[in-house]
């Protein structure tokens, strides 16, 4: 309900400051997402507050913090689906509703139907579905186009197989294949890692680094911090409002955690870890 | 013996007639249906042929039986927009909006025919519907909301396949949901029209629900469930046609069609539900082809038929 709230709101023309201040975006270097001291609502309550930073071309962002946080609504506001009510958020230099051609996104798995009468190879055609065009059906490139992508993510005997069939892991990657086959300059994931196994999570992360070879920026949100320190060059703490962002490590400290986190953080003795409970 | 149940009623005129329209009506809604029941619209379905009563009342009472079809349209358009942005902006709820629809229409509807002298026979003939006397117009009406809305579900085939499985990435692709909720509810609505004559407002959900809920028990393949919920609303129609028939008129039973019709459903449906498990094959590991992937329709890709068209056979 809430979802339907907010599309109809972005139809209705929420779109944020068209055309002000653009930044060349194609040069490769300039910033793929700017946060401009952005606070995004649903409805008329504030969900995240001030939020205020870039996403550099070609890096691996985490967003980090507790459920509820607002890490998934800020996932929505890059994508134009949740309105920014102060401040702006750019993408590729453009409005995010704007951007969204170049924009892929990955839902978390467990949200879709597992009985949905729908294969694992459908499922990644989606992904083409804008190229294609309306009306006309899938053609021999994009069936291709999504068996490679079906094959980066180690699933590539599966394409008949029923997406339900699959495990939780499996179906998280053949939604990242099915991202994989839009070609985007800039890939938002929502809590990949949720209950996926460890070699879903390999598979995910290899194809991910695959996707990044190529010049790919990644947003991830997540609440795994060691998944933060391996793989991401920068994180975003935020929990109501931001916390910090910056470079993993110099964002990550033991007092920043704990003010995002609150009670829910524990301090590990000796090393000065910080262990989140999400 | 079968020849003379199932096909010997039909060489009266008025028989005739009756069985072409539910034989249009039949795979009109289980081809329709297949997107109610993954939509879960069933509930939607039934208010429509609800919020259509209205209509159908002052259509008659303007210019009798040739009113009725677009007068139950423009209640059914009215009520379908109302919902659509209801459930998009309300803070009601889905299903507290359908309520308050489906209520306020058929109280309208009620109040305006008890205005009549012949209450309760009017009622009934529009809850119920009276198939066998169906004319050639209304025929023709039943064919080309059958094509119009046959060409509108294939022409947005996969965007609504992407909408019904994952709603909040059709949004991110840029995708309107809203609209393509519209449009798919004005198609069920355009069905539920042309099902109120003869199968009457109340049973014409079951024609939308039911052969396509039976369906989905015997396959996990949209395009294999989407024929079967055809092939179940055209057996349906015909057998439950021929069956009210039957002992109608050999039997001194007199049995009302379109109820006979939505039985002869329903027993499909109780069919499936005890065969589904036995039939439907598990999807089998590595049955496609590796280096490519199914079609939208789930048809494997190398079909002979599309090598010559794609222009690309080299294997």
């Amino acid at each position: 309900m809430k979802q339907q709230v907010v599309g109809s709101q972005v139809d209705g023309g929420a779109d944020v400051d068209a055309g002000t201040a653009p930044v060349d975006a194609d040069d490769g270097l300039s910033p793929v997402v700017v946060f401009d001291r952005a606070s995004v609502a649903y409805g008329r309550v504030p969900v995240l507050e001030d939020v205020d930073g870039v996403v550099g071309a070609g890096h691996m962002v985490a967003l980090i913090g507790p459920n509820g946080g607002g890490k998934s609504t800020l996932i929505k506001a890059i994508l134009g689906l949740v309105p920014v009510v102060r401040g702006r958020i750019q993408v590729l230099g453009r409005t995010p509703v704007r951007a969204r051609q170049d924009v892929a996104y990955v839902p978390q798995a467990d949200t879709l139907d597992p009985d949905f009468p729908v294969s694992v190879g459908q499922v990644v055609l989606m992904g083409r579905y804008r190229q294609i065009g309306w009306v006309r059906r899938p053609r021999r490139p994009d069936r291709l186009i999504a068996a490679e992508a079906l094959a980066a993510v180690g699933l590539a005997h599966r394409g008949g197989d029923r997406f339900g069939t699959l495990s939780g892991g499996q179906r998280q990657r053949v939604l990242l294949a099915r991202a994989m086959t839009q070609r985007p300059r800039l890939l938002l994931l929502d809590e990949p890692f949720n209950g996926v196994d460890t070699l879903s999570q390999q598979a995910l992360l290899s194809a991910i680094d695959g996707l990044r070879a190529a010049g790919t920026t990644v947003v991830i949100s997540t609440h795994d911090l060691s998944l933060a320190h391996l793989a991401c060059d920068d994180v975003c703490l935020v929990n109501r409002h931001q916390f910090g962002f910056g470079p993993t490590a110099a964002t990550l400290t033991p007092e920043r955690l704990r003010a995002a986190y609150g009670s829910a953080a524990l301090e590990l003795r000796g090393e000065g870890v910080i262990v989140a409970q999400p | 013996m079968l020849s003379r149940l199932l096909l010997d009623p039909f060489a009266l005129p008025f028989m005739r007639r009756a069985l072409v329209e539910v034989l249009l009506l039949g795979a009109l809604a289980g081809g329709v249906g297949v997107f109610v029941v993954l939509r879960r619209l069933a509930f939607l379905a039934d208010a429509l042929s609800h919020a259509v009563f209205p209509g159908v009342v002052i259509g008659y009472l303007v210019s009798g039986q040739s009113g009725i079809v677009p007068g139950a349209l423009v209640f059914a358009v009215l009520a379908v927009v109302l919902f659509t942005v209801a459930a998009a902006r309300a803070r009601v709820g889905q299903d507290a909006a359908l309520a308050i629809l489906l209520t306020s229409f058929f109280g309208l509807g009620v109040v305006l025919v008890s205005r009549q002298r012949s209450y309760t026979a009017d009622l009934t003939t529009f809850l119920f519907g009276r198939v066998l006397t169906v004319d050639s117009t209304q025929i023709t009406q039943t064919a080309v909301v059958a094509v119009v809305v046959g060409l509108v579900l294939y022409a947005l085939r996969k965007e609504l396949l992407l909408r019904t499985f994952d709603q909040q990435t059709a949004r991110a692709m840029g995708y309107r949901v809203v609209l393509l909720d519209l449009v798919l509810n004005l198609m069920i609505a355009l069905v539920v029209v042309a099902a109120v004559k003869a199968v009457g407002t109340i049973l014409s959900i079951a024609l939308l629900v039911v052969p396509a809920a039976a369906a989905r028990l015997l396959s996990d393949r949209l395009l294999v469930v989407t024929g079967l919920a055809v092939l179940f609303g055209v057996l349906g129609g015909w057998l439950g046609l021929a069956a009210s028939y039957e002992a109608s008129i050999n039997h001194g039973v007199r049995l009302a069609s379109g109820a006979t019709i939505v039985l002869a459903l329903v027993v499909f449906y109780l069919l499936a539900l005890g065969v589904g498990p036995l039939v439907r094959r598990r999807w089998r590991r590595g049955a496609r082809l590796p280096d490519e992937v199914a079609d939208v329709d789930g048809l494997p890709a190398d079909r002979p038929a599309r090598q010559a068209h794609v222009g690309g056979g080299v294997r």
